[in-house]
């Protein structure tokens, strides 16, 4: 087997804020490792052998890799903005592809029949032409004036609106969604789902938020996308095959899913295949 | 509803009309299953991106796209379907002929065994002839329609006189519980061994 | 009334589920179940000490177990869905509410397990779940036999509702409901209710709205 140009990536693998001396077992990409609070107040995470792998605290979560990544962690510049409210959502484990789910993440066609009259409803299924790029300096996947009619924009808001929404992928499990701040018009609430391969088939996701909003309670902000995600999750644990098809010509792509296109390519042309399926089966 | 067949899993499913049709379960789309979808009028929808599909297995109407009419490309693998005697039947490829009539019996119920046949006609005490067992319990004879799927599991049809009572109809039911124990005590066993 | 409530858990969705069929309506006050641990914190164990939710309060009752509060808020707006006063279909009604505790204990457990990672033997669990959804297969193919489409009644009951929200939800802990057709024919009977809510998890039943007319060029 070759070497998975995934290993030398940043995954999350813990809340920090629930980071303690006792220490959380879990899994990276097959292997056993373990996360806890060193002596030093820092994260310490070891794989299945012992050996310490490179750790560090950022948005809410630890982030450990297997390999020795060349890169360091994404920035998320909203994330340091006075002003807004980071909010931890939690972990929720999910039987499918990392990839698969971050994949279902970048799509907002599904919303009308998934998240129905929360964040599409029936007639209003059209998707908009958008636009997609793989930008090259950043090396991320980007889709921008994305736009969606929204039944229910806000708990205090009457009837729907169009929101928009920016999507940014900046690693093969990790994704930023950017979505109109009805409270400040011209800045951007930002979503995120961090995701930690298990293994090809297994996932750990931690979305996490940073947010304009300092009127709803903090519970109602977590229950909200615990709501969107397990809504997802019965999806996801349903696809055939688990694995992402990499290759044309298991799945039929339209317009609507240019994102997911521009995705899949990147996926493939880094390398990014735990949890892909590249030959048509 | 979701169902097994010989080329692999399939979505069930029965039109407003009354018209069963099983299709491979699988939207082309996305992979999503669809028998988890839904069904308006003629059409089933998958759940995923409500992806709407006719009878026939074409693609009618992608809701992302309401202007678009589907290319007929985009259709999803159909069985031929036979709905007769309270039984549906599926078959992989044209059949040389329509399926057995059961004349006298009614279905009651289909359960899942996680055994093969080879259990069942061992808790039974009798063979399987041409898919019906017959089986006694208390003295109440109960017939069994048989469809493997796989080796370690079944799926069984359970069939009673047409003329029976609700009380018979109870009764053959829990039969047909004991029958699915014994069996599965029979296949757990041979594991064991 | 006020229910303490959490939007993932299954027995929270049984008091709403109710309220909601009743036409009671309850002030919700959500609880960081997870991952903030909120209803072991001081608040919720001065008023629950078993730590667990949903708990709802009325004045100075306060009730812990679901299937108290589905006869209660029964008893209070739609006396209908306590079922009958026949000694055998009481009974019935009783047995059922009963056995929902079975299913909170495989198959819930099984679901917090596999999606929350609490810790439990999932192979146990996995396995207990199974078999009380073949008893429930049963109970609803004898209640078919006697023209009956629910557990106690020919019309839904609190048993009913106590049983429901686990079984629908097994898939979560990873127990498939493909082997169960009288369990899908009852499942669809009950999310067609009116009044009827969803929670995550339970998807809209969308046939049973008509094929929309698409809206065009929307912006």
């Amino acid at each position: 087997m070759t070497r998975n140009a995934m290993i030398d990536g940043w995954y999350p693998v813990s809340l920090a804020s629930q980071l303690d001396a006792h220490g959380r077992s879990t899994a990276l990409m097959g292997e056993p490792i373990e996360v806890r609070r060193g002596e030093d107040g820092n994260a310490k995470v070891t794989g299945g052998n012992g050996r310490a792998l490179p750790a560090c605290i950022r948005y809410g979560h630890v982030w450990s890799s297997l390999g020795d990544p060349q890169k360091p962690l994404f920035a998320i510049p909203e994330a340091d903005q006075p002003g807004r409210r980071l909010v931890d959502v939690g972990v929720v484990r999910v039987r499918c592809s990392p990839l698969r789910a971050v994949e279902n993440f970048l799509d907002i066609a599904h919303f009308p029949f998934v998240h129905t009259d929360i964040l599409g409803a029936e007639p209003h299924t059209e998707v908009q032409n958008y636009k997609v790029e793989i930008r090259e300096d950043e090396d991320e996947v980007w889709a921008t004036q994305v736009r969606f009619y929204q039944p229910q924009a806000a708990k205090s808001a009457e009837g729907g609106i169009t929101t928009e929404y920016m999507y940014r992928v900046p690693a093969p499990t990790c994704s930023i969604l950017y979505k109109t701040c009805p409270p400040r018009p011209g800045e951007w609430d930002v979503i995120t789902l961090f995701v930690q391969p298990l293994a090809e088939d297994l996932c750990d996701v931690w979305p996490w938020m940073a947010l304009f909003d300092d009127e709803t309670p903090t519970t109602d902000l977590i229950h909200f996308q615990q709501t969107i995600f397990v809504q997802d999750r019965s999806i996801l644990e349903n696809q055939i095959p688990g694995l992402l098809p990499l290759d044309p010509g298991m799945e039929i792509p339209t317009r609507a899913d240019l994102t997911s296109v521009a995705y899949r390519r990147w996926l493939k042309r880094h390398g990014y295949t735990y949890g892909a399926q590249l030959v048509a089966q | 509803m979701p169902a097994q067949s010989p080329a692999g899993p399939v979505a069930l499913w029965r039109s407003r009309s009354g018209r069963a049709a099983a299709f491979a379960d699988r939207c082309p789309h996305r992979g999503m299953r669809l028998s988890h979808g839904f069904v308006r009028g003629e059409t089933l929808s998958c759940i995923y991106h409500g992806w709407s599909y006719a009878q026939a297995g074409n693609c009618l109407r992608i809701p992302a796209h309401p202007a678009l009419t589907p290319p007929d490309t985009i259709r999803v693998a159909t069985q031929h379907v036979e709905d007769g005697g309270g039984i549906i039947w599926i078959s992989v490829g044209e059949p040389a002929a329509g399926p057995p009539r059961f004349e006298g019996l009614a279905p009651l119920r289909s359960m899942v065994v996680e055994a093969g046949v080879v259990a069942l006609e061992a808790a039974a005490g009798t063979k399987a002839v041409g898919g019906l067992l017959d089986y006694t319990h208390d003295d109440r004879a109960v017939r069994l329609l048989l469809a493997s799927e796989g080796q370690a599991r079944t799926l069984m049809h359970v069939l009673v006189d047409e003329d029976s009572n609700p009380d018979e109809r109870i009764a053959a039911s829990r039969a047909a519980e004991a029958l699915r124990r014994a069996a599965e005590d029979i296949a757990r066993g041979g594991i064991a061994r | 009334m006020k229910l303490y409530d959490y939007v993932l858990s299954p027995s929270c969705y049984k008091a709403r589920l109710m309220a909601a069929l009743a036409g009671v309506k309850l002030d919700i006050r959500p609880v960081d179940f997870h991952p903030g641990a909120e209803h072991r914190g001081p608040e919720l164990m001065a008023l629950n000490p078993a730590g667990s939710i949903p708990i709802l309060e009325d004045g100075d009752l306060v009730l812990t177990e679901s299937s108290a509060m589905l006869v209660y808020l029964a008893a209070q707006a739609a006396p209908q869905w306590l079922g009958s006063d026949t000694a055998g279909e009481a009974a019935r009604v009783q047995q059922w509410l009963s056995f929902s505790h079975r299913l909170t204990a495989s198959l819930g457990a099984a679901r917090l397990h596999e999606m929350l990672l609490r810790p439990g033997n999932i192979d146990a669990l996995q396995g207990q779940g199974t078999a009380a959804l073949r008893e429930l297969e049963a109970g609803l193919v004898e209640q078919h036999i006697r023209g009956q489409r629910f557990l106690a009644l020919d019309r839904p009951t609190v048993a009913d509702i106590a049983c429901f929200p686990y079984v629908a939800l097994a898939p979560d802990g990873g127990v498939s409901l493909d082997p169960y057709p009288a369990i899908r024919l009852w499942s669809r009977a009950i999310r067609g209710l009116d009044g009827f809510i969803e929670m995550p998890g339970i998807h809209r039943l969308h046939e049973l709205k008509p094929e929309p007319v698409p809206e065009l060029g929307e912006t």
